[in-house]
């Protein structure tokens, strides 16, 4: 096809469109995470002793460390759709937010002092269970971010993917730490990394072969 | 584009025709001659396709850069995805200057690649010789010819992604 029928097509199939908006993409993420937050508190309830937990150090680190993970993951993403974006330096800080967390983590170990048996700590078991967990809430992100990421311009596949992947994860991370009892940085490091990679990796592959324009 | 996006279709006529010697520059500038065209076209579609996406407020140059880019991108990669195909005798054309000459970009970051890479992509993509030629031209087998071609698109594809641009 000559490129000035091409135009004349595309004139001709001009449709008038609503310029994508930042802050209403991020103000519908954050209602409807608010509202899963709501209806897993609500349906699945918080882990029993989540009022004495407060006082805990772990309980915040699992806590902050996921919800800034999302927040930074989901910037990322938002950012990344617009194609005079670059999405790097982001993905950089939520790197560096991982790295921080997981050595807090380990601070938090070396502090606690008393050491159980290595397979005991780590309970695998249980820590199987909150992989699965944080898998299976972070899925509401996976799929309004895929949206998302359809609807806009991604420039650099690999790299939304990836953050996209982070946000997610860090989100169903996020909302079950509410839930998960366990409070060992060990346990947390080792099960709530393996629920990361388990949803991000996946995410890395796929989500590019979903949103190719 | 603003106007284009409220749906003013001759301003997106004449942002379209306005667009095309700029991209015909851009992709000739880092694509053979033969796949300009293409990927003018393509981005014309993309433009398009992802219109909402301009934000009026910013600047329109930087979002189309983008776009041309991506495209770029895409055009490498597509060209690593197929670089074991046998390219059909007809694209051999006596044209070898112009093809490497319009290509000055692509070649400046071919010089970051392995020159067995190198060679291959400049000796098949770029000057149009078939597997075989560049196979005996370079002393490599045609399956080695093959690998080295797909090898060395797909690592000039992720230099452009992470941040090289050819110019």
């Amino acid at each position: 096809m000559a490129t000035e029928t091409l135009i004349e097509s595309l004139v001709a199939d001009l449709r008038p469109v609503k310029p994508r908006n930042r802050s209403t993409e991020t103000l519908i993420l954050a209602g409807l995470g608010a509202l899963q937050l709501l209806l897993f508190v609500v349906i699945y309830g918080v882990r029993a002793d989540f009022m004495p937990a407060m006082h805990s150090s772990a309980l915040w680190w699992k806590v902050i460390s996921m919800g800034v993970i999302a927040l930074l993951g989901v910037a990322a993403v938002l950012r990344s759709l617009d194609p005079a974006n670059a999405i790097r330096t982001n993905l950089g800080r939520i790197a560096a937010v991982a790295a921080i967390a997981l050595a807090a983590g380990w601070l938090i170990d070396a502090g606690a002092g008393g050491r159980e048996a290595l397979l005991a700590r780590l309970n695998w078991h249980h820590g199987l269970q909150c992989v699965w967990m944080v898998f299976i809430l972070s899925q509401p992100a996976v799929i309004g971010l895929t949206l998302l990421a359809r609807h806009g311009a991604p420039t650099d596949l690999p790299r939304t993917a990836l953050a996209a992947g982070l946000a997610a994860a860090g989100w169903g991370g996020f909302v079950f730490a509410f839930a998960c009892p366990f409070d060992d940085p060990l346990y947390v490091a080792v099960w709530y990394t393996v629920a990361v990679i388990a949803v991000a990796a996946p995410m890395r592959w796929l989500l590019p072969k979903l949103t190719r324009w | 584009m603003a106007a284009a996006q409220a749906g003013d279709g001759p301003a997106y006529r004449r942002l379209l025709a306005a667009l095309r010697p700029w991209l015909q520059r851009y992709f000739a500038r880092r694509l053979p001659p033969s796949a300009v065209d293409d990927a003018i076209q393509e981005t014309m579609l993309a433009i398009h396709s992802k219109r909402h996406t301009y934000d009026p407020v910013r600047p329109f140059g930087p979002w189309l850069a983008g776009i041309a880019r991506f495209k770029w991108v895409d055009r490498l990669r597509a060209a690593s995805r197929t670089a074991a195909d046998e390219l059909p005798e007809h694209l051999a054309t006596g044209d070898h200057e112009s093809a490497v000459t319009s290509a000055l970009a692509l070649r400046q970051l071919m010089a970051t690649l392995k020159a067995p890479q190198a060679d291959a992509i400049r000796l098949v993509k770029l000057e149009g010789l078939s597997i075989e030629e560049a196979a005996v031209f370079t002393g490599q087998s045609p399956s080695l010819v093959k690998v080295n071609i797909h090898r060395g698109l797909a690592k000039l594809a992720k230099l452009v992604e992470d941040g090289a641009d050819g110019d």
